[in-house]
């Protein structure tokens, strides 16, 4: 292959528009680093845009006894103990300072009527703690983000897919892939890559994701040889919308439960306080959507197969003002009025816990110069995360790999370019556009959701997980013979043909990690396994490249220092001794069961 | 309701348009109806079973991201936010916004408004306002409706200015509008854009027929709320300046507050204003300095950096607390691009001498 390619060069380059890319971007500019962001849609469409609930930082604005103690208590309880406590005591400590600094950028936040920012109670923490602007907060952060990134200057490359990451020896040095206007070919130079890629939704059928949650950054860091943590830890929502069938899939903010929401089956009982008598609907998401799961399976669902999610309570007032677009969505949508209807919600695939391992302190992955941050990162998360830190996770741990990249190409110089790595990648990129082949990239899209669906969903068991894994295996075979019409100027039949193999990939480490884990623990729900191991509560599963296949290997979950985990030793989080001054504690305060 | 089962059945008439760089013409296709399906569920189904290279751009789904802009009937709307039964038994037309240069297919160049975009001076805090901010929520909540702005650009698609006139050089169009007066109504923000929007920005070109809003799947009332108030604060600070007195008097700029305890149960405590942040002003002081309001405190006393000329080269010190009664002259914001920046330089000069 001798196609053309323009180079570009560069300090450091972001792959990702999201909170997490934006974050890193500012902070690696603010260090003195020449920055370019890449990214695979418009600047401002990224997946943070959809967040809706809020973010989560101990402020103490509406609790004032709250504290970062208890918000890392929850985040590794949440998760169930298998996070890496590091990254989650940094989360909890640094997320208000993120959050206070967001506002400099230009962003409002809800606020008490004494002009702090307003907090607002969510699923699994102890206290009201996630900042919100209705629910709209993820539009609100990357809106901010983006205007600051516009005023520093940054270069932002839109509509760019990165596909591999370019190596010299063990070191990343750039990365090769295509322009999705023209088709041309673009080659970054850098000294260093921090992947902000996000998720990997896309692989499920049902799910909250958009087009652009492929696991693209975890596809190229496996490639490239880096290690992947906890795949098989694949969040579900328990509330997404359920009819009609076009919209399944999309989230409903769990700021409708953090409102008050209630939940429902088919018999109108409230079903929650049975599963979870303290947290009720406010339970973790990994509970709340396995009875959700539950009650439809014991025939007390919906028509859809779901649970009725009810607001009437709250009066249309406040419906309006707090949850506007969720008003909007179900009216125009599902021409459902959520101030006189109840929402018919079910699960919905989320979050990817899982991702590439990073270090706690730096972002750094296990290979030299690549970073990660975001939802391509794991750790933080553990088994199940809660609602909320994974604004904070892109706003801390960016900034921590901005800073951390921003140091290492200080002193670093751009490394050799390999001819045979790019002449490879356009070979893999150009072949289903000449080859003969018969498969549609589509439909084997489709194929691979609703197999991963299937077989590696809410409810695994081995023998589903077997199958499933056969499944993958045979589309990646059938994924050699895609084909695709059209010329390579904006053609989404040649990039979902990309996606598709790091959507294999990813498929196939969620499926391998799944069988290995043989327990049920957060979001990975056993069936013929249904109590939690606690060997495997003291390992990690890492999914690495072998020659080109998918082998896994065990690797004990950091331990935590003795003054931590003292934190532990007391039952479910006990608020902490805090000074009962009195008239400290504003009237409303009201501390959530937990 | 009868028309929307009818059609479960059936299948719908899909004429969408297909083309590269100005050449193109709708092309047929059928595709079986669903229950609740919106346009862009049908431009999916066609990318996967009748045209695979078929270029359209979506992400969310769900009326978050404002990708998927498309004309579709003619009319600029959201794919995904247009249900398909509304249209009964006719055909679907489904068009690329026609205001940007044609991509391809129902993708078009919307890189001007980025562009556009990057000429606006961003939010500007006081240097010293503390953090973490203080602003009350009837504060911040007008802010929100400009905030809500999706960033679809189907308001400058369907913007008369911008499409007809095939001239994108005098007016940024409504969303833009709409982002500069969610800057100038931001409590702590202290840069004045009245210049800008008398001069490049061109609000002036707006004619108020009100289309932007129509259109706008926020809903955001961008005539009535963006537009008409920032013509109105153009004009007034441009051409009328016993009005710009009135709101120098009475600011609609809540100036910057020091929070604290001494502000009272509040926090923030209005006090009638004659002075707002970045205003120059005069003191009565020895040498009668220039200075520049940097923030106005509870107890109605100014924070100012004071000016001192070292040769040509201005340095601003400060802070100072002064009270409102040791200044002689305010001679209003100062701005980089508008009226308070030209009183300002002509002083300097004055100073010069």
């Amino acid at each position: 292959m001798s196609e053309t390619y323009e180079t570009l060069t560069t300090d450091v380059l972001v792959i990702g528009a999201g909170g997490a890319g934006l974050r890193a971007a500012i902070e690696a500019a603010a260090a003195g680093a020449r920055v370019d962001i890449v990214c695979k849609s418009l600047l401002g469409k990224a997946h943070t845009v959809m967040a809706e609930g809020g973010i989560a930082a101990a402020l103490g604005n509406v609790d004032p006894e709250d504290n970062w103690q208890l918000h890392f208590q929850d985040t590794m309880r949440g998760g169930q103990m298998i996070n890496n406590w590091r990254m989650a005591q940094l989360h909890a400590q640094e997320s208000p300072d993120r959050v206070y600094e967001l506002e400099t950028y230009g962003a409002l936040f809800d606020r008490t009527p004494d002009g702090r920012v307003l907090q607002r109670a969510f699923g699994a923490h102890t206290y009201r703690r996630l900042c919100h602007v209705g629910d709209r907060t993820g539009l609100e952060m990357i809106r901010a983000l983006q205007d600051r990134v516009v005023q520093l200057g940054i270069d932002v490359h839109m509509e760019w897919t990165l596909t591999r990451l370019l190596k010299d020896g063990d070191r990343v040095v750039g990365a090769f892939g295509y322009n999705r206007v023209d088709g041309s070919f673009v080659a970054f130079r850098a000294k260093a890559v921090i992947l902000a890629t996000g998720g990997w939704g896309r692989i499920y059928k049902v799910t909250s994701n958009s087009w652009e949650g492929t696991g693209d950054g975890v596809g190229m860091g496996f490639e490239a040889g880096a290690e992947v943590l906890d795949p098989e830890m694949v969040q579900f929502h328990p509330t997404g919308m359920v009819w009609p069938p076009g919209v399944r899939g999309i989230l409903v903010t769990e700021a409708v439960r953090g409102e008050g929401g209630y939940l429902t089956n088919s018999e109108d009982k409230r079903f929650m306080l049975e599963y979870d008598p303290k947290k009720k609907e406010l339970s973790s998401r990994d509970i709340v959507a396995r009875s959700i799961y539950k009650e439809a399976q014991a025939g007390r669902g919906t028509p859809h197969g779901g649970a009725w999610l009810d607001v009437r309570h709250l009066g249309a007032e406040h419906i309006k003002k707090k949850l506007p677009s969720m008003y909007e969505q179900f009216l125009r949508l599902a021409d459902v009025d959520i101030t006189r209807q109840p929402m018919e919600v079910a699960p919905t695939i989320h979050y990817a816990m899982g991702g590439l391992r990073v270090d706690a302190e730096t972002a750094a992955t296990t290979l030299p110069g690549l970073y990660a941050a975001g939802e391509v990162a794991a750790g933080l998360h553990g088994a199940n995360r809660l609602g909320g830190n994974s604004l904070s996770d892109l706003l801390v741990f960016g900034r921590r790999a901005g800073a951390a990249a921003g140091a290492f190409v200080r002193d670093a110089g751009l490394g050799q370019i390999d001819e045979k790595q790019i002449a490879d990648e356009q070979q893999t990129l150009l072949l289903p556009l000449s080859r003969q082949g018969k498969e549609n990239p589509y439909f084997l899209q489709q194929a691979l959701q609703e197999a991963m669906q299937e077989g590696a969903g809410l409810a695994r068991d081995e023998k589903g997980l077997k199958a499933c894994l056969d499944n993958v295996l045979e589309l990646r075979q059938r994924a050699d013979r895609v084909h695709v019409p059209g010329s390579r100027r904006y053609n989404p039949g040649w990039h979902t043909a990309r996606d598709l193999r790091f959507m294999l990939t990813v498929s196939e480490c969620i499926v391998r990690a799944a069988i290995e884990r043989r327990e049920s623990r957060g979001a990975h729900w056993r069936l013929d396994y249904l109590e939690k191991d606690p060997a495997l509560g003291r390992v990690n599963l890492i999914a690495y490249n072998d020659a080109g296949s998918v082998e896994l290997r065990r690797r004990p979950v950091p331990e935590m220092p003795p003054e931590l985990a003292t934190l532990f030793q007391e039952p479910a989080a006990t608020p902490p001794a805090t000074s009962q001054a009195p008239g400290a504690r504003p009237p409303e305060s009201k501390r959530i069961p937990a | 309701m009868s028309a929307r089962a009818a059609r479960t059945n059936d299948s719908i008439v899909f004429q969408v348009f297909r083309g590269e760089e100005g050449t193109g013409r709708e092309e047929r296709f059928e595709v079986p109806a669903v229950e609740g399906m919106v346009v862009l569920d049908a431009v999916h189904y066609i990318q996967a079973n009748y045209a695979n290279d078929l270029a359209c751009r979506w992400n969310c789904k769900a009326a978050k991201c404002g990708s998927c802009s498309a004309e579709i009937n003619g009319r600029p709307r959201l794919m995904c936010k247009t249900r398909v039964d509304e249209f009964g038994t006719d055909d679907i037309h489904v068009w690329p916004m026609r205001t940007f240069p044609l991509i391809k297919d129902l993708v078009t160049d919307v890189s001007w408004n980025y562009e556009v975009n990057k000429q606006i001076p961003a939010f500007t805090p006081a240097a010293n306002e503390p953090v973490p901010y203080r602003m009350l929520p009837e504060d911040t909540e007008r802010v929100y409706e400009y905030r809500k702005c999706i960033e679809c650009f189907l308001c400058q698609d369907v913007c008369h200015v911008l499409r007809n006139h095939d001239d994108k050089s005098m007016y940024y169009g409504p969303r833009y509008m709409v982002r500069i007066a969610a800057l100038e109504m931001h409590p702590l923000d202290t840069q004045r854009r009245t210049g800008l929007l008398r001069g490049k920005a061109g609000v002036g070109m707006c004619n108020i027929t009100k289309c932007c809003q129509e259109v706008c799947p926020e809903h955001i009332k961008i005539t009535d709320n963006a537009i008409i108030p920032l013509k109105e604060r153009m004009v007034t600070d441009a051409y009328d300046p016993l009005a710009w007195m009135v709101r120098k008097i009475r600011p609609p700029k809540k100036p910057a507050s020091t929070g604290g305890e001494e502000a009272g149960a509040l926090g923030i405590v209005r006090l009638p204003q004659r002075f707002a942040v970045k205003d120059v002003v005069r003191l009565k002081s020895r040498g009668k300095p220039f200075a520049r309001v940097g923030g106005v405190r509870p107890d109605g006393k100014l924070e100012v950096w004071i000016l001192k000329m070292q040769g040509t080269q201005q340095h601003w010190k400060g802070p100072r607390v002064v009270d409102t009664s040791e200044v002689t002259n305010n001679y209003g914001p100062l701005d980089d691009v508008g009226i308070g920046s030209k009183l300002f330089e002509q002083t300097l000069i004055e100073h010069a001498k």
